[in-house]
Parts: C-alpha cells; structure tokens; sequence
C-alpha cells in the first residue's frame, strides 16, 4: 500500500508544479523550459533551513521556500517582457542550465551531485508524517489550495486578461490595459506554486539531488502540461498522473532493468509526438 | 477650445518620411473620414494620436491638453482608443470575453482581487457582464456573445472590434478601415452602426477608402497625401476636386 501512496504524493507534487508550468506556458504564453530550476530551488531553500541547526517549522520553511521561488520566478520570467517567443526559449534554457550548474557545484549549499540526505518530515503536535499514507494529507491539502487558487484565478477577469495576452498584447494596450504587471503577477504566483510544491517534495523524499531538478525534469513537467492538457485545471491533474503512472506499467515488461531508464525515456518522447500529431489539445485541456 | 489637434507632425521610419508637417484638427460630435492612397500615413498618424508612435517632432492636444509623452493606456484613459486595420480580436476568446476584457474598472483584473476576494469579483462581474452585453447588443451581435471569434464572420468581427472600442468608454474612436472588405449588406450595417455611434455623442475619425461610404457618413473629409494634409473639406468637395481624384488613382503632384 505504501507504494500507492508515494505514488499519490509524488502525483500531486507534481500537479503543484505542473500548475505553475501550465499557468505561465499554457495561459499567458510564456514559454518557459526552466520550471524544475524554481521546483529545485523551493526543495533546495526548504532543506537547508529545516536541516540547520536551529530546524525552522515546516509552515515557514515552506513559506520562505515558496517566497524566494516568488522572487527568483519574476526574475527568471523578466527577458520574456522583452523577448518572445523563440527568443525566450533560448533563454530559459540557458536559465536551467545555470541553475543545475549550481545545483552541482555549490557543494556547501547544496550536497553538490551526491545531494542532500536527511530532510526532516513535518511533525505536527508531536504526530511526525513521515509515512507516505499520512504525508498524502500534507500534499494533498497543498494541492488542494493550489487548484483552488489556480481555478478561481482563471474565472476571475485577471485570468481572462492573462489569455487575451497571450494572444494579443498590443491590442490588451489599445484597450488601456496594463501587460507588465499582469504578466509579473503572473510569473509571481507561477513561482509561488513551483517553491512551495520544491519545499513538500523535499520533505517527502528526505533527500533530494541535482537530477531530479535537471533539463529532463524540466522538460518532463512540460510533457505532463501538454499530455494532460494545456490551460485547463483538469489537465494539470490528469498529466501528472498519467505521466507518473507510465513507468509503473513499463516495470510489468520484462525488459532488463538496465533498459528500464532508456525505455521510460523513449516512451515519453513517443507520447510527446503523437500527442502532438494526433492531439495538440492533451487529453482534456484546450488548443496550445 | 479645441478638440484635437494635431500639430506639424513628423515621423520618419529610416529613410521613409511616413509624416511630414502633418497637421489637422477634428471637431467635437463629428464623423471625420481621412482617406488618402496607400501609404499616405494615415495608420501611422493613428499610431501618434494613440501613443504607439512617438512623433520626431510636432504634438498632438486633445481638449487643449498634451498627449505626447502618454503612453497608450493613459491616452485611453483620457478618452481616445482606436481599432486595427487588422482587428487584433482575441481569436481564442468568445465575442462577449473580447467585449469583457476592454471593460473598465473591473474589480478582480489584479492577481489579488482574483484570489481573496473570490466572493465580491464574481457578484461584481455581474455588472459588468450585463454591461458587456448591452455593449454587444448595441452593434448588433448579443445573440453571438458565446461563440468563438474564429468562428465569427468577417463582418461580425469587424463590428466586435467596435464593441471592444465602446467597452472602453472613450468619448473619441479612430477605426481603421472598419469597412473595408465587406459585403454590401454588411456595409449597411457597419454604416448605420457609426452614425448610431455619432448620435450617442461619440466623435469619430475613420480611416476608408470606399468612397461611396465617404459621401454617406462623412461630416468633414482629411486627404491625406505623401504624410501631409493636401486638403479639407465636406465629402462632395474632396470627390469633385480632379486634382485629388488623379492623385487617389494613381497620379502624382
């Protein structure tokens, strides 16, 4: 049972991250490949200060994670106001890049490749979560609030000017709207979910490294965005699900476990084209 | 006072001189129709009036106050707001979202509002969704509110760039070519639309070739030639001056 449970963790962690992804390159048209640096980071910030000495609270380890993501995701999005499409691309990758340069080397903050062992589990009033069947509250209570804020953002008319952006910026200033501050607040709250989610992730694995922060990473929340669906709520939960179910079944072949990496990835790129070819909108989101 | 004034603009792209002393004023309640051949400025002197462009000299007033400087938000919130020869619609968005999006003062468009106040943005939309509607209704499209753009004819979206215009409440429209490329029926239509639009106390100034459409709506007429204001005049002059006619179809001074 407790493999179901991690299972059901690690899925909703990934809704979280996956909601950020979905509202930046999904909604307003930001396309960003460097989304696990923010997830990393938020794990990275979580850990070192529920691991120091004096071993912060969860809540505000996991607030500062989330606000630090806020900030580093405003920064990470700012040549997007200035760059598009393309263009941005380019830089984004080159921002994952630098960020898993220096999940590696910076040994002192981050464990450099070996990674970051013994990360406490929250403990509430003296009952620990340290077992996947109990965590599944503390992730899924996070999640929970993030769809929420997520879907009440899409109804309300930030959400709606956030779409016509996308499409359009030039006539969002000819009807004497404001692009900047919509798309920073944006790339605000994108961070905010990518750090927080860093920060639960941490505290369930108890050890984090640079790989699973990595372009791969990076490029796998991007397939569960497009495989679930883009720019809808329901496709952010399905995609990362459906993504992480994936290797589950790919263990019930016989292939030998030394194929078994390989094959994953050759299966997610497979998906990614035909879903492309055959079905741009993901299971259940709209037309990217 | 005036209303608006244009002073003695210039722009120049590179080498191209797009205006060159380029000056003009429209009146208050009036339907003004600039027309001129293909590259005469027109769509440039649109961009300086609403502050995409900033002139290389010169000034635009509006109600004796400066524009130059603004910045494209600002001028429509001081009551000026255009529409594109190519209508710039979010095609991805229905009719009534397009109408909703240029509505102003909505509770609920900053990141805030939208998350902690969920309660008050959406009984606060009510309003301003039965006023998006009232605006769709008004040019003729109430019964599309929940259809596509993509899916909208030509001539439905060219009237839904003009209830986007209405959404911002400006008192002045510059519409650019917002009858261009339509049907004879539609025409009518876009026609009987603007001169609504001038008895509801909206002024106008319209970018149109179809001179026929001109000689309809028109109460003073621009020409426009070579990024300079040749001549000025009720429609009747402007069409039966040869010299202008020549230049319209192909000739040159």
């Amino acid at each position: 049972m407790d493999f179901l449970f991690s299972y059901l963790v690690l899925a909703l962690i990934y809704v979280l991250v996956g909601l950020s992804t979905n509202l930046l390159v999904g909604i307003v048209g930001i396309f960003s490949i460097s989304q696990a640096a923010v997830f990393g980071v938020g794990a990275y910030i979580f850990a070192n200060l529920t691991m120091a000495a004096t071993s912060m609270p969860f809540i505000l380890a996991l607030a500062i994670a989330g606000g630090a993501c806020v900030l580093l995701n405003i920064v990470v999005s700012l040549p997007s106001l200035r760059v598009s499409g393309d263009y941005f691309v380019v830089t984004s990758f080159g921002i994952q890049l630098v960020a898993s340069a220096v999940f590696v080397n910076w040994v002192s903050g981050t464990g450099g490749a070996n990674g970051l062992p013994g990360i406490p589990a929250p403990e509430f009033f003296g009952f620990a979560l340290d077992t996947p069947p109990r965590y599944v509250v503390v992730a899924g209570l996070a999640t929970g609030l993030g769809c929420l804020a997520f879907w009440l953002m899409m109804r309300s008319p930030f959400g709606r000017l956030l779409r016509a952006i996308r499409e359009d910026e030039i006539a969002i200033a000819a009807v004497g709207k404001q692009v900047l501050g919509a798309k920073v607040a944006a790339a605000a709250l994108a961070g905010g979910f990518g750090g927080v989610a860093g920060g639960i992730f941490a505290a369930f694995m108890s050890f984090i490294d640079p790989y699973s922060f990595d372009l791969d990473a990076s490029i796998l929340l991007l397939s569960m965005v497009v495989i679930g669906g883009t720019r809808t709520l329901a496709g952010s939960i399905v995609g990362p699900f459906v993504m992480l179910a994936l290797p589950q079944i790919l263990t019930m072949i016989d292939i030998p476990s030394t194929m078994a990496a390989p094959a994953r990835q050759f299966a997610y790129g497979v998906l990614l084209i035909v879903f492309m070819l055959y079905r741009p909108q993901g299971l259940v989101g709209e037309r990217l | 006072m005036s209303y608006l004034q244009i002073n003695a603009v210039d722009v120049s792209f590179g080498g191209l001189r797009a205006l060159t002393d380029c000056g003009f004023a429209i009146k208050e309640g009036e339907i003004t129709c600039m027309v001129g051949p293909n590259g005469a400025g027109k769509t440039t002197i649109f961009n300086v009036i609403t502050g995409f462009l900033k002139p290389d000299r010169g000034s635009v007033s509006f109600k004796d106050r400066a524009l130059t400087g603004m910045t494209p938000q600002q001028i429509v919130a001081v009551g000026i707001a255009r529409s594109f020869q190519n209508l710039r619609l979010f095609v991805d968005l229905t009719a009534l979202d397009n109408v909703l999006v240029g509505i102003r003062h909505q509770f609920g468009e900053s990141v805030f509002g939208g998350l902690f106040r969920p309660i008050h943005t959406a009984s606060s939309q009510v309003a301003v969704r039965a006023r998006a509607m009232e605006i769709l209704d008004h040019v003729g499209l109430a019964d599309k509110a929940e259809i596509f753009v993509r899916n909208l004819s030509h001539g439905e979206q060219k009237l839904l760039t003009v209830a986007r215009l209405l959404a911002t409440e400006a008192e002045l429209l510059l519409l650019d070519e917002p009858a261009s490329g339509l049907s004879a029926r539609a025409l009518e239509g876009v026609m009987d639309l603007l001169r609504r639009l001038q008895k509801d106390g909206k002024t106008l100034l319209v970018v149109e070739h179809n001179t026929r459409v001109v000689q309809k709506i028109a109460d003073t007429v621009l020409f426009l030639h070579q990024g300079h204001l040749i001549a000025q005049g009720t429609a009747s002059q402007i069409t039966s001056d040869p010299d202008l006619a020549e230049i319209y179809f192909g000739g040159v001074i």
